[in-house]
């Protein structure tokens, strides 16, 4: 597990972290989403240890990283930029790492094997290409057999095949009762790896719910509608907070309306209607839209300073869409 | 590819088992970081060659300067007096091979920065202290060990040479050319040391090797040529000179009145040693990685 708690991070002027709070639970695959200078790295980098927050405090398995007797038992990481010394061998650099912890070399054979490095161990790192770079730092990461297991952009340059074992490797974690916590740009990876989504913007939590809230939480529900009286239709369900577009000849899209109503009121008015299809909102929808507020939030800015002690109250979407989650 | 991990364990169970790093774990980690670079040995071979090389040319340049000497040539006859200058012969490359065992010590730290390796090495030694300290270790350990055995092989090889002239003869077992060598052999685990501890402070490979070149060969001349007392003063404390000092220690010469007591020389080395490895501890305990 791990929690952080109004953990910030400035970097002389720039506040790259403002004050996140949120909790990564074991046993599901948490995802860390968020726009480029977000702070997820830095975020990351705070929960390893690696850079002194500058207000708050993280903690992992209940005790800051620092104070853990067996840190990469505890908590293994891939951080964003390649920690690997070129001129070493994958081999080696894993060889050095377990012997801080006395970590047998079986164990550095087992992940070499688990990330496929079997060929290329005793080759430099220097030669390695993006995706074996990653397969080394995963290969660390998971070196302890760590309970907690946090990878910052993990599928970056892997191949499908590569993205495909990714997916399993922290679906397989969580399900034995791991904590996974993982950053990614592609939502559409997001959706079908992570259980549980926490996204970031300018520093900030935007949304910390279930993978399907956030989606919910975004997109009204909307459906197409196919009738052979669009027109008639059209009128009947008609009614505020209810638009509806027709797209092509005999086809609607309603949003606003559950379909389960849709075809009530077309059933009650004798509407033929021969297709009834749900249309989600995608997690991409979802993303753009808290990220849309967030970009909002940012022109309100001066705003928000004249009125200090309004600055919770304009906080728009995102602490609605936290809200509505809980 | 397989999963091959096993299913969670306890958490409070698992502290108490499992081994952490300790200060012999992470020697042992830094052991294998340092010989699994072919720099390091690349660099550990220059630095014999050079010691190696330098006492060659000096036993020829020696042997050439008694014969022209016998001969009656021109030469200060009075000021030279050879067999003086035979127990330093041995050692006679440290003033370059101080550098690349000072640059082999500014890698061993400055490369974990440039390289991103530090992000790995300090998750798994949060403490961080230990691995300073580690590197400390075999920064000293290969300072002393390489400039001792590069001598030694240096007066093997100049020992042919000299014999090429009269009256020549380079004994390694006496007092004064160990005495050179032992004292050597520390001066360049001071510089390395220097230069351990600006790596660590500087992150920066270039830079911190400029430094320990400004420092040992740069500041020496200025000192030199800016006129006045306190320049020729505070050139004694500068850590080539205070090495010249300590380097009288145990001489049956009269001492050189231009530098500072023996004892003195070798304090004021340890002294840039222990506040620059202060700064290094401080900063690598405060930054961020
Ligand atoms: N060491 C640093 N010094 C100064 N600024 C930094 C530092 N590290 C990060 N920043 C700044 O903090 C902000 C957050 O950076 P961070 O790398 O955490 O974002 P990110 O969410 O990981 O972005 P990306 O998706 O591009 O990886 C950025 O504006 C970045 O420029
Ligand atoms: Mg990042």
């Amino acid at each position: 597990m791990i929690q952080a708690t109004d953990l910030a991070k400035v970097y002389g002027e720039k506040t790259a972290v403002d004050g996140v709070t949120f909790t990564v639970e074991p046993g599901r695959v948490t995802g860390f989403l968020g726009p480029n200078g977000a702070g997820k790295s830095t975020t990351m980098r705070m929960i390893m240890g690696l850079d002194a927050p500058t207000r708050g405090t993280v903690t992992v398995n209940g005790a800051p990283y620092i104070k853990h007797r067996a840190p990469l038992r505890e908590i293994g990481a891939l951080l964003e930029a390649r920690a690997v010394h070129p001129g070493r061998t994958a081999f080696s650099h894993l060889s050095a790492l377990a012997a801080t912890h006395a970590i047998p070399a079986k164990r550095v054979h087992e992940v070499i094997e688990m990330t496929g490095l079997g060929a290329v161990a005793k080759k430099k790192v220097k030669g390695f290409s993006l995706g074996m770079g990653q397969r080394l730092g995963i290969a660390a990461a998971l070196l302890g057999d760590p309970q907690v297991v946090v990878l910052d952009e993990p599928v970056n340059g892997l191949d499908p095949e590569g993205v495909v074992w990714v997916r399993n490797l922290v679906k397989y974690l969580a399900s034995t009762g791991r904590t996974v916590f993982l950053s990614s740009h592609l939502m559409s990876e997001m959706a079908q790896t992570a259980d549980h989504l926490i996204v970031i913007g300018r520093g900030k939590i935007l949304a910390d719910a279930p993978i399907q809230d956030v989606i919910d939480s975004q997109g009204k529900a909307r459906a197409r509608v196919r009738t052979d009286r669009p027109e008639d239709l059209s009128r009947l369900l008609a009614r505020s907070g209810v638009s509806i577009q027709a797209s092509e000849r005999e086809v609607l899209e309603v949003s606003g309306l559950d379909p389960r109503t849709i075809a009530q009121i077309a059933l009650d008015n004798r509407v033929l209607v021969y297709e009834l299809t749900p249309l989600q909102a995608s997690l991409e929808e979802a993303y753009m839209q808290l990220t849309k507020d967030e970009v909002e939030y940012r022109s309100d800015e001066g705003a928000t300073a004249a009125h200090p002690s309004g600055a919770h109250a304009a906080q728009p979407a995102p602490a609605e869409a936290q809200e509505a989650s809980r | 590819m397989s999963t091959a991990v096993q299913p969670h364990r306890h958490v409070s169970a698992q502290t108490e088992r499992v081994p952490g790093p300790n200060f012999f774990r992470v020697l042992n980690s830094e052991r294998i970081k340092i010989l699994s670079l072919l720099s390091t040995r690349i660099l550990l071979l220059c630095a014999i060659a050079l010691m190696v090389g330098f006492a060659a040319l000096q036993a020829w340049g020696a042997g050439q300067l008694s014969q022209s000497l016998r001969s009656g040539g021109p030469g200060p006859r009075e000021s030279v007096n050879i067999a003086q200058l035979l127990p330093h012969l041995p050692v006679a490359g440290v003033t370059f091979s101080q550098l690349i065992i000072g640059s082999l010590a500014v890698l061993m730290i400055s490369g974990e920065f440039t390289t991103g390796m530090s992000r790995a090495t300090f998750a798994a030694v949060p403490t961080r202290w230990p691995v300073l300290t580690a590197k400390a270790v075999y920064t000293i350990v290969i300072g002393f060990v390489l400039t001792y055995v590069g001598g030694y092989l240096g007066g093997l090889v100049a020992q042919p040479i000299l014999g090429n002239y009269n009256g020549l003869h380079l004994d390694m077992a006496s007092w004064d050319v160990q005495r050179f060598m032992l004292l050597n052999a520390a001066y360049v685990a001071a510089v390395a040391l220097m230069g351990l501890a600006l790596g660590g402070l500087l992150r920066n490979s270039a830079g911190s090797i400029v430094t320990l070149v400004a420092l040992q060969f740069v500041l020496p001349i200025i000192f030199q040529l800016i006129p006045g007392d306190f320049f020729k003063e505070a050139r004694k404390y500068l850590p080539s000179n205070a090495a010249d000092a300590m380097f009288q220690a145990g001489s049956s010469a009269p001492l050189d009145t231009t530098y500072l007591e023996p004892w003195q020389g070798a304090l004021v080395l340890a002294g840039y040693v222990v506040v620059l490895l202060g700064a290094a501890y401080t900063a690598l305990k405060q930054r961020d990685v």
